[in-house]
């Protein structure tokens, strides 16, 4: 398994770590693993940044591919902790203006919980 | 009637003939054009400059062929859109070869794939530019080599009806125009719309612009004689034009004309609604532009009555048919924006409500204007057409679930400094169906060809990407390598690709294209959908779309019955709301014939089924 799955906030958030190469070749499992969240109920999601160093749009992809399953029970998919490179990826799709992006996973975690 | 006629030239001369008898104005016309003249510049320099206008007019007359001014005598304005007409939308190096220049390539494709299925191109903007794929032009009047030549445009003249670009409310600063003023040349110091110092623009007259960029609108330029600030509603190397100028506006007269003699049979008015700049207004849709709009129509009706003008305006519903002015005055085709939204949201959510109440209240706009109905395009889903249709809610609802299916939202700037959506960047097939959905491609075929079958039975004009033909998915990678969010549904195709997948029966890409051109055939002969025959919504079920189109003498009846759902339907659609009674009908799409005693009909629709009923009255 290429991620770190882990629950927060007494299992209140679901938190999943990407590795250092979010791309094609694992951005698969990714979309099973946020696909299962929400057919379970699972619907506050913190996906922890931190590792990765690279990401293609398969990545990007994945990562907003429950959103509207997410916010519509009153849920979301929120960003931790992405390097600039990452970042970079979000002004140019305009996933800025979409996404709540948090220097670190607590900030994250701690934005579902103050609601 | 007067359509284009296959395997014709230009109709028009390289040279002006000038043996001929100049073209003579009659006095309705003068007063037409000077009358617009001078609203737009008051008495003086509206008499000042209409000298200049006739010239350019009589200068255009002088190139048409003999064969044309008959051609010309037999048109019938009523006929310039028949149910024969759909608009294939392409650049011209979407399909690319190694060996071959694309404009070529292109003429190769359609004429042996796509000839008797549309009977128009439009072509994106093919002259030399310097970004946003072709809508930065550095000149309006030459091809980009690296597409082809006229030569090219003429030879796809040969077997279809062209549509050009007027790129008309912006240049490229690579132009030879924006380097001249940036050489403070008299002759170009007053072609664009420039401020000397920041404070002749407030922060209240930038809160007020309405524009579909966050960028800013004011980009200061170093010329000769110091640094200017310059209008730039797009980009900064998209410079608009100042109208305010007559000499502008000649200028893009002549270049207008110049496309009529180079093929053009319809002129696509490019981001027209920001023509005209004014501070202390929106800058959106002025009167101005309106204006100017009608006098490109006068122009037009005075000597090319045969060649329409259509205006792209994404702008919300209501202002958005303003462009058809008294539906006899402006435009003769407008894009119907709010179409690929609701139709999105229909298929989006498996109900036809909000389509079904916003068509039943779309109506004939003239016998001589239509709208032109299209789902996609080089652009996006544009949203601002039903921002008073749909929700916020329901809008954000799309955009994010567009954002699942792999594509990405653009925003605008509102005058209060907010963000809104403004456009949805995916291709149609990826809007529609979800790549990781666990469901057989079989239905995903279906539902796709089942939401273009709306546009198609639509009252106006049905047009059809190239990429919406083939069902492209979407490009999520160019949008990162070129740091473009449009780039997602404009990839270029290699034409090997093409041709293998067009010539296996078993691909998708034969599969959805062979889908939509048996619509599209059979659209091409019923007259019944003749773009402004009668046209009936039927709130039947939220599950199915349903019009009743006739012909205008009601002997030949179609109703076209969409299943938005994935689930089998059963319909009965009691006479009432066919009008009379028919008792044999004949699907025309599956070849199916339903009989009725009564002249009521039941019905069963398979998921996604797309049914075309013919009744006859006899």
């Amino acid at each position: 398994m290429e991620y770190q799955v882990y629950q927060a906030a007494d299992g209140a958030v679901e938190v999943i770590q990407t590795p250092v190469r979010f791309n094609i070749e694992v951005s698969e499992e990714f979309r099973i693993i946020l696909k299962e969240f929400v057919d379970k109920g699972k619907y506050k999601i913190v996906v922890d940044l931190s590792q990765t160093e690279y990401m293609d749009s398969s990545g990007l992809g994945a990562i907003v591919s429950r959103i509207s399953a997410t916010r519509s029970h009153d849920g979301d998919i929120r960003i931790a902790a992405p390097k600039e490179f990452v970042k970079n990826l979000f002004d140019v799709t305009n996933l800025v203006e979409i996404l709540k992006i948090f220097d670190t996973v607590e900030g994250a975690v701690d934005s579902f919980t103050a609601e | 009637m007067a359509k284009h006629i296959k395997g014709a030239e230009n109709f028009h001369n390289l040279v002006p003939d000038y043996d001929r008898p100049v073209l003579k104005i009659n006095e309705a016309g003068k007063h037409k054009l000077l009358e617009k003249l001078i609203a737009l510049y008051g008495e003086e320099t509206g008499h000042k400059y209409y000298p200049e206008l006739e010239r350019i007019l009589k200068v255009y007359y002088a190139h048409k062929s003999d064969k044309m001014i008959v051609h010309e005598k037999e048109f019938e304005a009523e006929d310039r859109f028949t149910e024969e007409d759909v608009i294939l939308i392409t650049y011209g190096d979407l399909i690319i070869s190694e060996h071959d220049r694309p404009l070529s390539v292109m003429a190769d494709i359609c004429k042996r794939y796509f000839e008797g299925v549309f009977n128009t191109l439009h072509i994106l903007p093919f002259f030399p530019y310097s970004s946003d794929r072709g809508f930065a032009v550095m000149d309006f009047e030459e091809v980009d080599p690296n597409l082809g030549s006229w030569e090219d445009i003429l030879e796809l003249k040969k077997e279809f009806q062209l549509m050009f670009d007027g790129v008309f409310n912006h240049i490229s600063s690579k132009s030879r125009w924006f380097q001249e003023f940036l050489n403070q040349n008299p002759e170009y110091r007053d072609f664009f719309t420039v401020f000397s110092t920041q404070g002749e623009i407030s922060p209240e007259h930038l809160q007020l612009i309405v524009r579909p960029r966050t960028s800013d609108v004011i980009s200061p330029f170093k010329t000769l004689t110091g640094e200017k600030l310059v209008w730039t509603t797009f980009s900064t190397d998209q410079i608009d034009l100042n109208y305010k100028n007559p000499k502008v506006l000649l200028k893009m007269i002549d270049i207008l004309l110049t496309y009529i003699r180079r093929g053009a049979d319809i002129i696509r008015l490019d981001a027209v609604t920001y023509l005209w700049e004014q501070l202390g207004t929106s800058c959106v849709h002025l009167e101005q532009t309106h204006l100017t709009i009608k006098l490109f129509r006068d122009v037009l009706d005075i000597v090319a009555p045969q060649v329409g003008l259509i205006t792209e305006t994404n702008v919300p519903h209501d202002e958005n048919i303003r462009y058809f002015g008294n539906g006899d005055d402006e435009a003769q085709m407008v894009y119907n924006f709010a179409l690929p939204p609701l139709v999105l949201h229909t298929f989006q959510n498996q109900n036809a409500q909000k389509l079904t109440e916003w068509a039943a209240s779309i109506d004939k706009i003239s016998d001589t204007a239509t709208y032109f109905n299209f789902l996609d395009s080089h652009d996006g889903v544009g949203v601002m057409a039903v921002k008073n249709i749909l929700s916020k809610k329901q809008i954000e609802d799309m955009a994010l679930k567009v954002l699942e299916h792999g594509g990405y939202i653009s925003y605008k700037k509102e005058g209060d400094g907010t963000l809104s959506p403004y456009e949805l960047n995916t291709t149609w097939f990826s809007a529609i169906n979800r790549d990781d959905e666990d469901e057989p491609l079989e239905l995903q075929i279906q539902r796709y060809v089942a939401s273009r079958s709306i546009a198609l039975a639509f009252m106006g004009v049905p047009g059809v990407y190239l990429h919406g033909l083939l069902g492209s998915k979407n490009d999520a990678e160019a949008v990162l390598m070129e740091k473009s969010r449009r780039s997602i549904n404009r990839r270029n195709l290699l034409e090997e690709e093409i041709l293998t997948e067009l010539e296996n029966q078993k691909s998708a890409t034969f599969r959805i294209a062979f889908g939509l051109i048996i619509l599209i055939q059979i659209r091409k002969m019923e007259r019944a959908f003749h773009p402004n025959s009668p046209q009936k919504v039927l709130p039947l079920s939220e599950d199915l779309f349903c019009l009743l189109r006739a012909t205008p003498d009601s002997k030949e009846i179609i109703l076209a019955i969409t299943n938005v759902t994935n689930h089998s339907r059963k319909l009965d659609v009691d006479k009432q709301y066919i009008g009379t009674t028919i008792h044999t009908w004949r699907d025309l799409v599956s070849n199916t014939t339903y009989t009725s005693d009564n002249g009521s009909i039941s019905l069963a629709l398979e998921p996604y089924q797309v049914i075309w009923l013919k009744g006859i009255n006899r």
